[in-house]
């Protein structure tokens, strides 16, 4: 950080502790306190973000979304203030419940969990004379709660590893949910799309619609490539996508509106459904576009030999498996 | 499909192969370190919509090519759309509880079976002095 970003850092998160400490007069919290964890915030995730460095505009708006009084719950909580705790306990404990009981199998491990995780909020392990409390991780860029359920999740889909040393996928899916399956699926053998390429020498149509496809696809910007991910892969519904660009500042929501002329002019209005369906249509549009620009050019093919390759796929798919019918059926 | 949800593209074939295509492709793109993986103050924030362009640009990016932590992202805005109508507004009270400390008392109770243990556990000062401040949190 340089000497201007430095006075401007100092000056804007004065300002929010003093805010802070007045909502919350009793949490012992320093200012050199917070603005030590908040200048450690800045720098991993602000300064060092990008090569490009980092001018006011962009300091002042990171700092602006941090959930300050969040920040400084958490904080009085490590340091073990007892108000604090109190606060957060009568805040934040049913909460943590029902997200423990919506998650985990039985009301069991719900307690367990809960218990689990209080206690590495508070800190079970001493390092160096000095309790490690979990609170300490928490940057404030996301609000508590959501941090809360973060690390709930996490503590069940690690309390369910622990306890089954080989289950399948499709067990610790029913058991804990489809991301824990998922944290598995981590181990998975890698490759599949080289796998898929692999087995199609003998069929040029074949081979030219899956590289093409691969082509076409790694072309798209990555928000477009993130999004088409969550709806066909991961099976995020519109209404659970929309529910992910409903804040203003969502990154995903700033970029496909960059390319919306019409959103423009009313950028915090909210979105829809139909909003993110429009953004699937577009970027639907731009992967088969530049799929039939790479079956034209690298590969030479006509317009009638791109309807083989569209018709040899949908043999494949009515098939119902167009991964061997691709890969081993020409 | 795996989607309920038509989107009109034109080609409807050309969405099955898509789809196909992208769920094969997401068996291959989880190889990265764990220690590349985003941290859960990431995935918190990231999930509320809650990060600058710039800070979000690398996350995005991950996530595009990461199954592990794009799966994780899904089902962290299942649970989030699945409790936003529940959350209670945090408590705002000023009111200190009669003896805080009794709070993280619980909390070790629960977590190493006796409360003695989870006194012991949390003290660090001597009992005298512990006394004097339990009576002034009351008087607060």
């Amino acid at each position: 950080m340089n000497e201007v970003l430095q006075q401007v850092f100092d000056v804007v998160t004065s300002e929010l502790f003093e805010r802070c400490r007045e909502n919350a007069p009793n949490f012992g919290v320093t200012v050199e306190r917070f603005q030590a964890s908040l200048e450690k915030t800045t720098r991993k995730y602000l300064i060092d973000a990008s090569a490009e460095p980092a001018t006011e505009a962009d300091l002042r708006a990171f700092i602006e979304m941090i959930q300050a009084d969040d920040l400084f719950l958490a904080l009085a909580c490590a340091d073990g203030n007892e108000r604090a705790w109190w606060e957060f306990d009568h805040g934040n404990r049913s909460y943590m419940e029902r997200v423990a009981r919506h998650l985990a199998k039985t009301e069991a491990d719900a307690e367990e969990v809960v218990d689990w995780v209080y206690g590495e909020l508070y800190g079970t392990r001493v390092v160096d004379g000095e309790r490690v409390s979990k609170f300490a991780t928490y940057s404030g860029r996301g609000s508590m709660r959501g941090w809360l359920r973060t690390v709930i999740w996490h503590s069940l889909v690690d309390m369910h590893r622990a306890s089954h040393d080989e289950v399948s996928l499709d067990e610790m899916t029913e058991n804990v949910g489809e991301g824990a399956a998922q944290a598995s699926f981590a181990t998975a053998p890698a490759g599949g799309e080289d796998i898929m390429i692999e087995g199609i020498t003998r069929d040029r149509y074949r081979k030219a619609t899956v590289t093409s496809l691969a082509n076409a696809f790694a072309s798209l910007e990555a928000h477009e490539r993130l999004l088409l991910m969550y709806y066909h892969v991961d099976n995020l519904k519109l209404r659970e996508i929309s529910r992910l660009v409903e804040n203003e500042g969502s990154p995903l929501r700033g970029w496909f509106q960059r390319r919306s002329q019409s959103r423009e002019k009313d950028p915090n209005a909210k979105i829809h459904e139909s909003t993110v369906m429009r953004w699937l249509e577009k970027s639907y549009a731009r992967v088969l576009q530049l799929f039939r620009d790479e079956l034209k050019g690298p590969h030479g093919l006509s317009d009638a030999e791109i309807e083989i390759c569209m018709g040899l796929a949908t043999q494949d798919l009515a098939g119902g498996d167009i991964y061997r019918n691709l890969t081993g059926n020409a | 499909m795996g989607s309920t949800e038509n989107i009109n593209i034109g080609d409807a074939r050309f969405q099955g192969l898509l789809e196909r295509f992208l769920r094969i492709r997401s068996a291959g793109d989880t190889a990265f370190d764990a220690d590349r993986h985003l941290d859960e103050d990431t995935f918190a924030a990231f999930v509320e919509g809650n990060l600058t362009m710039r800070e979000a640009s690398p996350i995005v990016s991950h996530l595009a090519e990461c199954g592990f932590c794009r799966h994780k992202t899904a089902e962290l805005v299942r649970l989030d759309l699945a409790f936003a109508e529940l959350e209670l507004p945090a408590s705002t009270s000023q009111t200190a509880p009669v003896r805080t400390s009794n709070v993280i008392e619980g909390i070790l109770s629960r977590l190493f079976g006796t409360g003695d243990a989870a006194v012991m556990a949390h003290e660090e000062k001597p009992a005298d002095e512990r006394s004097s401040e339990d009576e002034k949190t009351e008087r607060e």
